[in-house]
């Protein structure tokens, strides 16, 4: 392989995985790094090779962009589905973000949850609540089929919907803000792999 | 057998740990190397070889720059070099410039305050030589 046809090779390998972002974007890393592989050949006169390998590979660099970019998105977003995609991936590098994971999934069941419950009260009032049976113990609540016996009692009735939907919403947003600065934090030590 | 392997564990750690420290400071170094002007990558990555011992793989400096400028720290532009294709500078931004004092200041507390606390062990390591 010709020194041309390396660095062509390495730098469709990159474009190919820096995917996600922009094109602008794309265009401007491979520019950049293609002026790296060239100045560092250049000035310590080692071959393209030495150089490309030093840089590691096209994959490898790709991901770091991509990381980079997945978490700066996820840290500025509401939505569930691209900050579980952002800690799935935090998940994968060691065992603060597992931990960033499993109180994302935990927290949008709960929230989630109750808020789906607060909208099915108005359709399925005897079996949506919260129950408690005759000696005053806590016993069920959310969504029940079929509602629990006789024995139970069902204390919040309609105010099972102003109360779900407050708690489920401040749960969602608690999960939110938690995953968001988890991200954050974890961008600091992105610098460090 | 077990508390051999504890041991030997423990004895690598410092390295881990030292490699962990430097990688930690990355950021701030990048930020520090632009403080007397602009520079493109590969200037940056022998200006951190040459100015400290922070030795890192090549392709690990210029996602750190991207997120750098992303964050507005950096800003860039494309100059055109006689080395026949164009690089790209970077510079501080004001707010870059903001954020590695207080990072400095920090910094410099810090290890103030580390190395009065390490004086009594270095001491004792000098005269066990």
């Amino acid at each position: 392989m010709t020194t041309e046809t390396q660095i062509d090779s390495y730098l469709t390998a990159l474009r190919l995985h820096l995917g996600p972002l922009t094109i602008a974007e794309r265009e401007e890393i491979v520019k950049e790094i293609a002026a790296h592989v060239r100045d560092s050949a250049e000035e310590s006169g080692a071959s393209v090779e030495t150089v490309l390998a030093r840089l590691g590979s096209a994959e490898a660099l790709a991901a770091q962009y991509r990381d980079g970019l997945l978490i700066r998105q996820a840290s500025r977003s509401i939505s569930p589905l691209v900050l579980l995609r952002a800690s799935l991936r935090l998940a994968t590098k060691g065992v603060f973000g597992v931990l960033v994971f499993f109180v994302a999934i935990f927290g949008y069941a709960i929230g989630g949850g109750l808020v789906l419950t607060a909208l099915v009260k108005p359709i399925l009032p005897a079996n949506t609540g919260v129950w408690f049976d005759g000696q005053g113990h806590f016993m069920s609540s959310g969504v029940l089929f079929p509602p629990p016996g006789s024995q139970a009692h069902e204390v919040l009735g309609f105010w099972y919907i102003p109360l779900a939907l407050i708690v489920g919403s401040l749960t969602l947003l608690a999960t939110t803000w938690a995953i968001r600065t988890s991200l954050r934090v974890s961008q600091r030590w992105q610098s460090r792999l | 057998m077990a508390k051999t392997r504890a041991i030997a564990a423990e004895a690598d750690q410092p390295d881990r740990w030292e490699a962990q420290l430097r990688k930690g400071a990355v950021e701030m170094a990048a930020l520090a190397s632009l403080w007397r002007g602009r520079l493109y990558g590969l200037e940056i990555i022998r200006f951190l070889e040459n100015h400290s011992r922070l030795a890192l793989a090549e392709g690990t400096i210029y996602p750190i720059l991207n997120r750098l400028k992303a964050e507005g720290l950096l800003t860039s532009e494309w100059v055109e070099a006689e080395a026949g294709h164009p690089r790209k500078y970077y510079s501080l931004t004001e707010t870059g410039r903001l954020r590695l004092r207080v990072m400095a200041e920090a910094w410099a507390s810090f290890s103030r305050g580390l190395t009065e606390l390490l004086q009594p062990v270095l001491e004792e390591q000098e005269t066990m030589l």
